[in-house]
């Protein structure tokens, strides 16, 4: 019996071997411990709060002096303006952004991206700890906190449920489809009649994207979301959804069954997934996530969705997209014709 | 000519495949194309069945080139060894994608369903159906565009004597209707009842070119171990 259980057991791991599950057992943590690179500063640098200063503003000079002094705790920077320090904040330049407050005399408004955040909080407890400790009780320095991205909880993260959803499609269901019609040989069966191939690609395509139309439509009918400027936001969801479709049709194509195919999916899925919707907590992240489609996708689909972001300023992010899913479907194009892996 | 074949190579790892061959093929031809496995019978067929793209080598098909797909793919009906239908589907759903791909009318599919006893099944889902039935709804979707030339890769292989039967009634038809066949083939009765040209493959190369009679007494039958 245990002979058989050992046996059983190679053989199993002989077909996770062969089907390349076992890439992903390597994959994962591989992935895991670049990204945690990324994310992670070392824990002097994660305390430094980057807080922007306005040159001309003029601050209360007790605050200046005391924020300035603690700079183990507080790391500053000078902006031109409130509209410069804003866009510094949008870059995740800095993490809080401090204007004179016009209503309390002597104290500021602390402008952030996300007033429901650690980096908030942090700033918060900061100086309160610093207002205690130079002045005792007073009047609060935060009078008021003003957000640049509105909405609750709920909202701020709807951006990633949107990018998780049209990944799911494009890495995990659509290679799958493809190498499940190229193991069983029924797209070579289709090959047989007088479709041309750029109809059976025009076909997956579409019905990627209604995949995924429809999966991003019960997201806002269930969850109620309003995307506001409906137009640029059902724009970007197509051209994304065209852009994965496609790239997923691709992956489909370099593999010759399912199986190979759902390991090569998530191996995308990831790094699609988690540098893009980590960019919010990581300035390296930041840097790096921009070469990849999901970033071009989530980025304008947060900015709409967050910061009444419109078409007319969007329209690089859209182009990539655009050529991204263009370039895909040709090079599927060539293997289908090649009778890649059939 | 049928098919005009001029020096075909397709070679895959192992050297296993295809080495140039050239040959003809008349209209009306029934032809057993028979070798040891690997010997290169079904890379023939899926050539000529636009499955593979060869490494060398043209392939014409009443005068037209099989690089043209589009324009051959009505005058060849291809029945693979294993049936590769839609499973998930009923047979009705099966034959009528494509006879839209086709372009055929929906009359054609009763017509097939008649023709090959399925009208009891056309409801069923395929992957409930035994092998012989799949068989007989892969040769049925073969024949949607009425192909003057069919070929069939192993068509009795894995199925009962009934089924076997069966499947050399339906081959002679078609052969009887003036049809070109090639099939692929293991078995010496099936060459003997069926083929009136038996074309034998060695390790990718053409050894043998006749009629079935001539084979059977030649030595290249008697030397080598085929089963037939």
């Amino acid at each position: 019996m245990l002979r058989n259980i050992i046996t059983l057991t190679l053989n199993d791991l002989a077909i996770a071997f062969k089907n390349k599950t076992i890439f992903l057992i390597i994959f994962i943590p591989f992935f895991v411990f670049f990204s945690l690179k990324l994310v992670d500063r070392t824990a002097a640098e994660f305390k430094k709060i980057n807080i922007g200063l306005i040159q001309t503003e003029t601050y209360t000079p007790l605050i200046l002096q005391t924020i300035t002094s603690a700079d183990k705790i507080f790391a500053l920077s000078r902006v031109s303006g409130e509209e410069e320090g804003k866009k510094w904040l949008k870059e995740k330049k800095i993490d809080g952004l401090l204007v004179r407050s016009e209503k309390e005399k002597g104290s500021v408004v602390l402008v952030v991206l996300k007033k429901e955040s650690l980096q908030t909080l942090s700033i918060i407890e900061s100086f309160s700890a610093l207002q205690k400790a130079a002045e005792g009780n007073g009047i609060n320095w935060i009078s008021d906190i003003e957000t640049l991205q509105e909405g609750g909880i709920q909202k701020q993260t709807l951006p990633t449920w949107i990018l998780m959803l049209v990944l799911l499609v494009g890495f995990i269901i659509m290679p799958a489809q493809v190498a499940e019609e190229k193991e069983k040989k029924l797209l070579l069966a289709l090959l047989q009649t007088p479709m041309r191939e750029i109809e059976w690609l025009g076909a997956k395509v579409l019905s990627g994207m209604v995949l995924i139309l429809a999966a991003v439509l019960s997201l806002h009918l269930l969850g109620a979301f309003n995307p506001g400027n409906v137009l640029s936001y059902a724009v970007f969801i197509v051209v994304g959804s065209f852009c994965f479709s496609s790239y997923g049709i691709f992956l489909g194509f370099l593999c010759r069954n399912q199986a190979s195919a759902r390991t090569l999916g998530v191996m995308f899925y990831l790094p699609h997934l988690l540098p893009s919707a980590l960019s919010d907590f990581s300035q390296k992240l930041t840097a790096v996530a921009p070469f990849l489609p999901s970033y071009q996708f989530y980025e304008p689909i947060k900015s709409i969705l967050l910061d009444e972001g419109r078409l007319s300023n969007l329209s690089p992010e859209l182009i990539y997209l655009f050529a991204v899913g263009v370039v895909t479907l040709l090079l599927s194009y060539l293997l289908m014709k090649k009778r890649w892996l059939m | 000519m049928q098919i005009e074949i001029h020096n075909l190579t397709k070679v895959y790892a192992e050297n296993r495949g295809l080495l140039p061959i050239s040959l003809e093929v008349e209209k009306g031809e029934l032809i057993a194309v028979i070798g040891h496995n690997g010997a290169g019978k079904s890379t023939l067929l899926k050539i000529l069945a636009n499955w593979h793209r060869p490494d060398s080598g043209h392939v014409l098909v009443d005068g037209i080139n099989l690089e043209n797909r589009l324009e051959v793919v009505r005058e060849i009906g291809f029945v693979p060894e294993t049936p590769n239908l839609f499973d998930f589907f009923s047979v009705e759903y099966n034959l009528t994608l494509f006879a839209r791909l086709f372009h055929v009318p929906a009359g054609r599919i009763e017509k097939i369903l008649q023709e090959f006893d399925l009208l009891p099944f056309r409801n069923n889902k395929v992957q409930v159906l035994s092998k012989g039935l799949r068989q007989r709804v892969s040769i049925g979707r073969a024949l949607l565009a009425d192909p003057p030339l069919l070929l069939f890769d192993e068509p009795t292989s894995g199925l009962d004597f009934e089924m076997t039967k069966e499947i050399y009634r339906l081959l002679r038809d078609f052969h009887a209707s003036g049809k070109t066949i090639v099939f692929t083939s293991h078995r010496p009765e099936e060459i003997k009842t069926l083929a009136t040209r038996v074309i034998m493959l060695h390790q990718g190369h053409l050894l043998f070119d006749g009629s079935p009679e001539e084979y059977f007494q030649s030595d290249i039958y008697n030397k080598t171990s085929l089963p037939c």
